[in-house]
C-alpha cells in the first residue's frame, strides 16, 4: 500500500466538489455548488466581475472559510489529499500558500528575512533548514538583496514578491493569489506573472491566480475558470474562454480579443506575441492560420494611420486656449526615506488646463502622489512653485478614509452637501450607512465629500484629483468611472487621475504625462504616448505598434482593407 | 512615515549582538541611571548611550531620543521647582497660587530637577538606540520558547503600532482634503475610525498568522529538544542560532560598567545632595567613574579601518553573507575583484587543496 506522501503527491492540487457558502449574517451564498480539480503543475486563471465569489474560492482553498471567517459550508474541499475543512489552516500551510490582493496586510514581522522563515519556523523546522530554504526562496524571487531589510523600507512590488516569498518557503504544492498585480505598475506587474510561470514550470507548483486584468496574465494561463454569481460559468482553455466571454459576459474580453471580434479575425488571440503571429501571417499574405473561420480584410490588412490623423493626435483638441488649473514650475520636493532625505521630484514642469483629461503615469515611486499632495498642500516644496489658481479636490487612495460617520448625510449637511451628492448621482442615499455602499459607490461618495463646499453653484474646483482609483475594480466599475471622469471635465474641471492601468488611461485620458524619477519624461496626446513604448502601452499597442492607435476600436479600424 | 525610532537592520556589533547581549549592555546604563543621583554620573551614563547610538549608525534614534529626553527632563525641573518648595536658597517667591499654594521656587528643587530629569533623558536615550538597534525578530523569537501567547501578542502590538501610525497620518490628510461643506471630521469620529481600522487590521494580521501555521506553533517546538537541551546545546557551542562573536564584548563591558559603579558607589561617588543646600563632591571615585562610562560607549565600534568612512553595503571579506555577495556582484566583499575572488576560493577550498597563489602586490 502506497504511503500517505506518495498518495499526496498523486492526488490533485485542488479538489473543490459541489461547494457551497455563505458567509455569517450574509442574505446570499457566495459560493453555491462549485466543482473543480487542478492537477499537479498547472496554473489555472481565476476570472470574474467583482463580487463573483473569486476570493471565497481562494479563501475555502486555504482553510481560512470557514475556520477564519465561520459562516456555513457544504461540499468538499481536498489540498493536496488534505481535506480543508476538516483541517484548520495551519495545518494546510504546508500544501498550501496564499497571497492577498494587498501586501501590507499579509506581513507580521520586521526584516524580510524574518518574515519569509516565519512559517519555516512555525513548523519547527531547524536555523540551518530556515536559513537554507529562505536563501533559495530569495534568489528564485531574486530579492536576496532585500533580506536584511525592514519591510516598511520596501516599496509595493517588493513587499508583493516578499509575501510570494512567504507562501512559496514551505515548497507548498498549490498557491493561490488574490489579484496580486492589482497595486503594481506594468513593470511589476509583468514581471510577477512571468516570475509565477517560471515558478510553476520549474517547481511544478500548481497556481490558482484571481485576476481582473486577464491581458496582462491570460497567455500565461494553462486553463481559466470564469466565475458568476458564486458559480462557475466557465472552465477550460484560454482561447475557449475568450470566445465564451465574447457572447456571454463581453466585460471579460481582453482588449486584443476585442480588436480581433471587431475586426472579424479568428481566433481570438490569447496574448500579444500570439496576435501579432496571426497578423504577421495575414501581412505575409498566408492568409490567417488554418484553424481561423473568417478575415476581416485582404492581406496587408493593417493599415497605418494617415500623416494628418498623427498630426491631429498630435495637436490635441486645442486645450492651450484654456484657463489652466494647475502649473508647476522647477519643483523640487523632498521626503525622507528611512534616514535620509530624497528628491522625489526633481524640477518638474507641468501645466494642466479646465477641462482636461490627463492621465498621470509612471512606475511605483516615480512621484505621481507626491505631485498630487503636493498640490494639495499636504506635502511641501523644497524648490520651485505650484499653483492651483481654483482651488483642488483630491481623492486620495483610499476612499473609505474620508468617512467617519454612519449616514452619509452627516458626512454632507446642508445645501452645499446636497449638490455635491447631486453631482456624483448619489442624492438617493442620503440616509445610507456608507459601509452599506458598494464600492464605486463608497468611491463616488468620498469624490463628494472632496467636493462639497469647493462648488460655486455649478462650478467645480478648477482640478480634480484622483490617486489610483481603479484598484481592484472590473471593467464594468472602471466604465462607470470614466462616465464620472468625462462628466467632470465637461463641467470645466481639469481631471488629473495618477494611474497604473494603461487600458483605462487610454479608454479615458486625452492626454498622458508620464514621471519618470521624479521628471516629466513624456507628455503627450493618449494616443502617442500609449503606443510609443512597451510597459506603458496598452495590449492593442504592443499587437498592432501603429502610432496614435491604443484601443480595440482605433486598432479594428485600422485593419480595416484599404 | 516612518518612526525615528524604527528598528534599522545595519552590519554594526551592536545590531549583529544576540538580544541579551545588547540589552544587558544598554540596561546596565540604565541601571547606572537608577543607582546614582549625581549628575555628573548621569551626564556620562547619557553620553555613553548617545555614543554608542551614534557608532551603531542610529543618529536619528539619538537625535529624537535627546530630544525627548531633554524635553521631558525640563519638564521635570519645572514641575518640581513649583511643586516642591524645600532648599535654603530661595530664588523666586511667585506667592499663592490655585492647588499648590504658596510657591517658593529654590535652588536645590532646581537641582534635584536636573538630577530626575537627567535619569528620565538616560533612559529615553538607551530606549531609543535599543529600539532603533535590536531587532524586534529576534527579540521575539528569544521570548517565544518562554511565554508563547505573550510573544504572539507582541507580535501583533509590534506589526500594529507602526500600522497604526499609517493609518492615522492617512486620515489626518483625508481630513484635511474634507470639502468646506462636508461636516469637519472632528476628534471623535476620527479616533473611532481609526480604532475600527485598527481592528480590521488585526483581524487581516490574525489571518495572516493563521495561513503562516501559527497555530502549528506548539507541536513545532515539541519537535526541538527541551528548554534544558537547548540550554546545553548553547554552552557545547553546538546551538543552531546564530551567534555574534560581539556577545562576549557587550557582556564583559555591561559586567564592568555594573561592577565599576557598585564598587564606586560603596567608595562614595554618589556624594551627592539636594536638600536642605546642594552638595556634590567630585571624587576620584566619581570622576574615574564618569570616565569608565563614557568610554563604554566606544563599545559598538568595529574597528577603525572597517567603520570610517566607508559606506558600501558589500559584506566584509571572509564573513557569511559575502557568499550571496560573492553570487550577485561576481566578486567577495570590498577589495578589487581578484582580491575578492582569491579570497571567495581561500574560503571555499578544502584543508587538502593545494594552497593558492598569492595575489601579486602593487
Amino acid at each position: 500500500m502506497p504511503d500517505l506522501a506518495t498518495r499526496r503527491r498523486a492526488a490533485p492540487a485542488l479538489a473543490v466538489e459541489a461547494l457551497g457558502y455563505r458567509y455569517p449574517e450574509a442574505t446570499r451564498d457566495s459560493l453555491a455548488g462549485v466543482s473543480l480539480e487542478i492537477a499537479p503543475g498547472e496554473l489555472v486563471l481565476l476570472a470574474g466581475r467583482s463580487a463573483s465569489g473569486k476570493s471565497t474560492l481562494l479563501r475555502a482553498a486555504c482553510g481560512l472559510v470557514p475556520h477564519f471567517h465561520g459562516g456555513e459550508i457544504n461540499g468538499r474541499v481536498e489540498v493536496a489529499g488534505l481535506d480543508a475543512i476538516a483541517t484548520g489552516p495551519g495545518e494546510l500551510a504546508s500544501v498550501v500558500g496564499y497571497v492577498a490582493q494587498d501586501p501590507e496586510t499579509q506581513v507580521v514581522s520586521t526584516t524580510v528575512a524574518a518574515e519569509i522563515g516565519l512559517p519555516l519556523e512555525m513548523r519547527g523546522d531547524s536555523p540551518p533548514t530556515r536559513a537554507r530554504a529562505v536563501e533559495e526562496v530569495a534568489l528564485a524571487l531574486a530579492i536576496p538583496h532585500l533580506l536584511d531589510r525592514t519591510v516598511d523600507s520596501l516599496s509595493g512590488g517588493e513587499l508583493q514578491r516578499v509575501a510570494l516569498a512567504a507562501a512559496l518557503v514551505t515548497r507548498p504544492r498549490l498557491v493561490l493569489l488574490d489579484e496580486p498585480t492589482s497595486q503594481l505598475d506594468p513593470v511589476s506587474g509583468d514581471e510577477l506573472i512571468w516570475l509565477l510561470r517560471r515558478l510553476n514550470e520549474e517547481w511544478g507548483v500548481s497556481i490558482l491566480l484571481a485576476e481582473h486584468r486577464l491581458e496582462r496574465c491570460l497567455a500565461a494561463a494553462d486553463r481559466v475558470v470564469a466565475m458568476a454569481e458564486g458559480t462557475i460559468a466557465f472552465d477550460g482553455p484560454p482561447r475557449d474562454f475568450l470566445a465564451w466571454a465574447q457572447d456571454a459576459d463581453p466585460v471579460l474580453e481582453t482588449p486584443a480579443a476585442r480588436l480581433f471580434s471587431l475586426a472579424g479575425i479568428e481566433p481570438l488571440p490569447v496574448g500579444v506575441r500570439d496576435a501579432r503571429t496571426t497578423i504577421a501571417s495575414m501581412e505575409r499574405g498566408a492568409g490567417p492560420p488554418p484553424h481561423s473561420t473568417c478575415f476581416g480584410g485582404a492581406a496587408g490588412a493593417v493599415r497605418e494611420p494617415a500623416a494628418e490623423e498623427v498630426q491631429a493626435v498630435r495637436r490635441g483638441s486645442g486645450s492651450s486656449l484654456r484657463q489652466p488649473s494647475l502649473v508647476a514650475k522647477g519643483l523640487w520636493v523632498e521626503l525622507m526615506r528611512v534616514d535620509e532625505a530624497h528628491d522625489v521630484l526633481r524640477g518638474l514642469e507641468l501645466t494642466v488646463r479646465q477641462g482636461e483629461r490627463i492621465a498621470l503615469m509612471g512606475r511605483n515611486g516615480a512621484g505621481k502622489s507626491t505631485l498630487l499632495r503636493t498640490a494639495a498642500e499636504l506635502v511641501g516644496s523644497v524648490a520651485g512653485k505650484i499653483e492651483v489658481p481654483g482651488g483642488i479636490a483630491l481623492l486620495t487612495q483610499n476612499p473609505s478614509d474620508y468617512m467617519v460617520r454612519e449616514r452619509v448625510g452627516d458626512e454632507l449637511p446642508g445645501d452645499a452637501g446636497l449638490a455635491a451628492l447631486r453631482l456624483v448621482g448619489l442624492e438617493h442615499a442620503v440616509d445610507a450607512d456608507p459601509r452599506d455602499l458598494s464600492g464605486g459607490e463608497r468611491q463616488r461618495l468620498a469624490l463628494a465629500i472632496a467636493l462639497a463646499g469647493r462648488m460655486g453653484g455649478d462650478e467645480l474646483p478648477g482640478l480634480v484629483a484622483l490617486d489610483e482609483p481603479t484598484r481592484g475594480m472590473d471593467r464594468a466599475r472602471k466604465a462607470d468611472l470614466i462616465g464620472l471622469i468625462g462628466d467632470l471635465a465637461e463641467r470645466g474641471a481639469g481631471v488629473v487621475v495618477a494611474t497604473h492601468d494603461v487600458e483605462f488611461a487610454a479608454e479615458f485620458a486625452e492626454r498622458v504625462v508620464l514621471l519618470g524619477d521624479g521628471v516629466v519624461i513624456a507628455d503627450g496626446p493618449a494616443k502617442e504616448v500609449l503606443s510609443g513604448g512597451w510597459y506603458f502601452a496598452t495590449e492593442v499597442a504592443r499587437v498592432l505598434d501603429l502610432p496614435g492607435v491604443v484601443t480595440p476600436e482605433q486598432g479594428a479600424a485600422a485593419l480595416e482593407a484599404p | 512615515m516612518r518612526s525615528p525610532f524604527a528598528y534599522m537592520p545595519r552590519r554594526g556589533p551592536l545590531q549583529s549582538a544576540s538580544p541579551g547581549a545588547a540589552v544587558a549592555y544598554l540596561g546596565a546604563l540604565v541601571v547606572v541611571a537608577f543607582l546614582y543621583s549625581s549628575p555628573l554620573v548621569l551626564v556620562a551614563a547619557g553620553a555613553a548611550a548617545a555614543l554608542a547610538g551614534m557608532l551603531a549608525g542610529a543618529r536619528t534614534a539619538v537625535r529624537a531620543g535627546l530630544r525627548m529626553g531633554l524635553s521631558l527632563a525640563l519638564l521635570i525641573v519645572v514641575v518640581n521647582a513649583l511643586v516642591v518648595s524645600r532648599g535654603e536658597t530661595v530664588l523666586a517667591r511667585l506667592g499663592d497660587w490655585p492647588l499648590l499654594g504658596q510657591v517658593d521656587v529654590t535652588a536645590e528643587a532646581i537641582v534635584a530637577g536636573v538630577s530626575a530629569g537627567l535619569r528620565a533623558a538616560v533612559v529615553m536615550v538607551a530606549a531609543a538606540v535599543y529600539s532603533a538597534c535590536v531587532d524586534p525578530d529576534r527579540v521575539l523569537r528569544a521570548l517565544r520558547p518562554l511565554a508563547g501567547r505573550s510573544a504572539l501578542t507582541a507580535t501583533l502590538v509590534s506589526r500594529l503600532v507602526p500600522v497604526a501610525a499609517a493609518d492615522a497620518a492617512r486620515l489626518r490628510d483625508a481630513a484635511r482634503l474634507r470639502g468646506p461643506g462636508a461636516a469637519p471630521a472632528g476628534w471623535s469620529p476620527l479616533l473611532r475610525r481609526l480604532l475600527a481600522g485598527s481592528f480590521d487590521r488585526a483581524v487581516d494580521s490574525a489571518a495572516t498568522l493563521e495561513l503562516r501555521g501559527y497555530a502549528l506553533e506548539g507541536r513545532g517546538r515539541a519537535r526541538q529538544s527541551s528548554p534544558v537541551g537547548r540550554l546545553r546545546q548553547r554552552l557545547s557551542g553546538r546551538s543552531a542560532e546564530p551567534r555574534s562573536r560581539f556577545d562576549g564584548r557587550f557582556y564583559a563591558v555591561a559586567a564592568a560598567i555594573l561592577i565599576a559603579a557598585i564598587a564606586a558607589k560603596l567608595l562614595g561617588a554618589d556624594d551627592f545632595h539636594t536638600y536642605p543646600m546642594v552638595r556634590l563632591a567630585l571624587g576620584p571615585a566619581a570622576i574615574t567613574l564618569s570616565a569608565l562610562l563614557v568610554a563604554s560607549g566606544l563599545a559598538p565600534l568595529r574597528g577603525v579601518s572597517s567603520w570610517r568612512g566607508d559606506r558600501s553595503s558589500a559584506p566584509r571579506r571572509g564573513s557569511r553573507a559575502s557568499l550571496r555577495w560573492f553570487l550577485i556582484h561576481g566578486r567577495e566583499g570590498k577589495g578589487t575583484p581578484r582580491e575578492g575572488t582569491d579570497a571567495f576560493a581561500r574560503a571555499t577550498r578544502g584543508p587538502a587543496a593545494a594552497p593558492l597563489p598569492e595575489a601579486p602586490r602593487a
